[in-house]
């Protein structure tokens, strides 16, 4: 594991959804790391889940943000201690309103080969999913709102 | 001390921070279900300076405390 893959607080979160061509050009980027073989993203997206009659139209996020980065950086030291090939990883979740059907959350890990990067970014998930505070407030087609919970 | 509320507790709150006295986890829990209402029925955890506590510790007054009510990240 080397230190400046790790040390630094990076933030994750960007306001409103994420482009899908901030993503393409994620991927660019990485053209010029030729020792990376494989790369494994997961994207999540916001479901129009029907509840109680009414669709999800957006889900408003907020964050406990000093809190969450602090998880993140364990977690992204977590992930390369597990995996010390990986070649990258990058996190990226938004805040406030993203509409159903927009992508809300990414997560994307580089490395020579494809296993150390489908296992992190597998791992990476679950383990923001469950211990990041992020809250969502699923706003329904009647106008009015729930709040999300992770399973 | 200062204490940070986020999602359903906010809401539920009126307010996204409060004011309280404790100088321990039992003392803020209770000063927190005074200010709170129904905090008892909501899942929620509290954080301490920004690590989630289930114990008795003692307060200072100088941590950062929140109240977290169940997380929706991804």
């Amino acid at each position: 594991m080397s230190s400046e893959k790790t040390h630094k607080v990076k933030d994750i979160f960007v306001e409103g959804s994420i482009d899908p061509a901030f993503i393409a050009t994620s991927i660019t980027k990485h053209a010029t790391r030729t020792d990376i073989g494989a790369h494994e993203i997961f994207l999540g997206q916001v479901r129009s889940d029907i509840i109680d009659g009414s669709n999800v139209v957006a889900i408003e996020y907020t964050a406990y943000r000093d809190m969450a980065l602090e998880r993140m950086t364990a977690i992204r030291e977590g992930a390369f201690a597990q995996w010390p090939s990986m070649t990258c990883l990058h996190v990226h979740h938004s805040l406030g309103n993203v509409q159903a059907g927009e992508l809300c959350f990414m997560v994307f890990a580089s490395a020579p080969h494809r296993v150390a990067a489908r296992e992190a970014v597998a791992w990476v998930v679950d383990r923001i999913k469950a211990e990041l505070p992020i809250f969502g407030r699923e706003v329904l087609s009647d106008a009015t709102h729930v709040w999300k919970t992770n399973a | 001390m200062e204490v940070l509320l986020f999602g359903l507790i906010a809401e539920k709150a009126g307010v996204d921070r409060l004011t309280v006295d404790a100088s321990t986890m039992q003392e803020l829990r209770n000063a927190l279900a005074d200010r709170i209402p129904d905090l008892g029925g909501l899942s929620h955890a509290i954080a301490v300076d920004r690590c989630i506590v289930h114990d008795n510790r003692p307060l200072t007054g100088s941590e950062e405390i929140a109240v977290l009510p169940p997380f929706a990240g991804g």
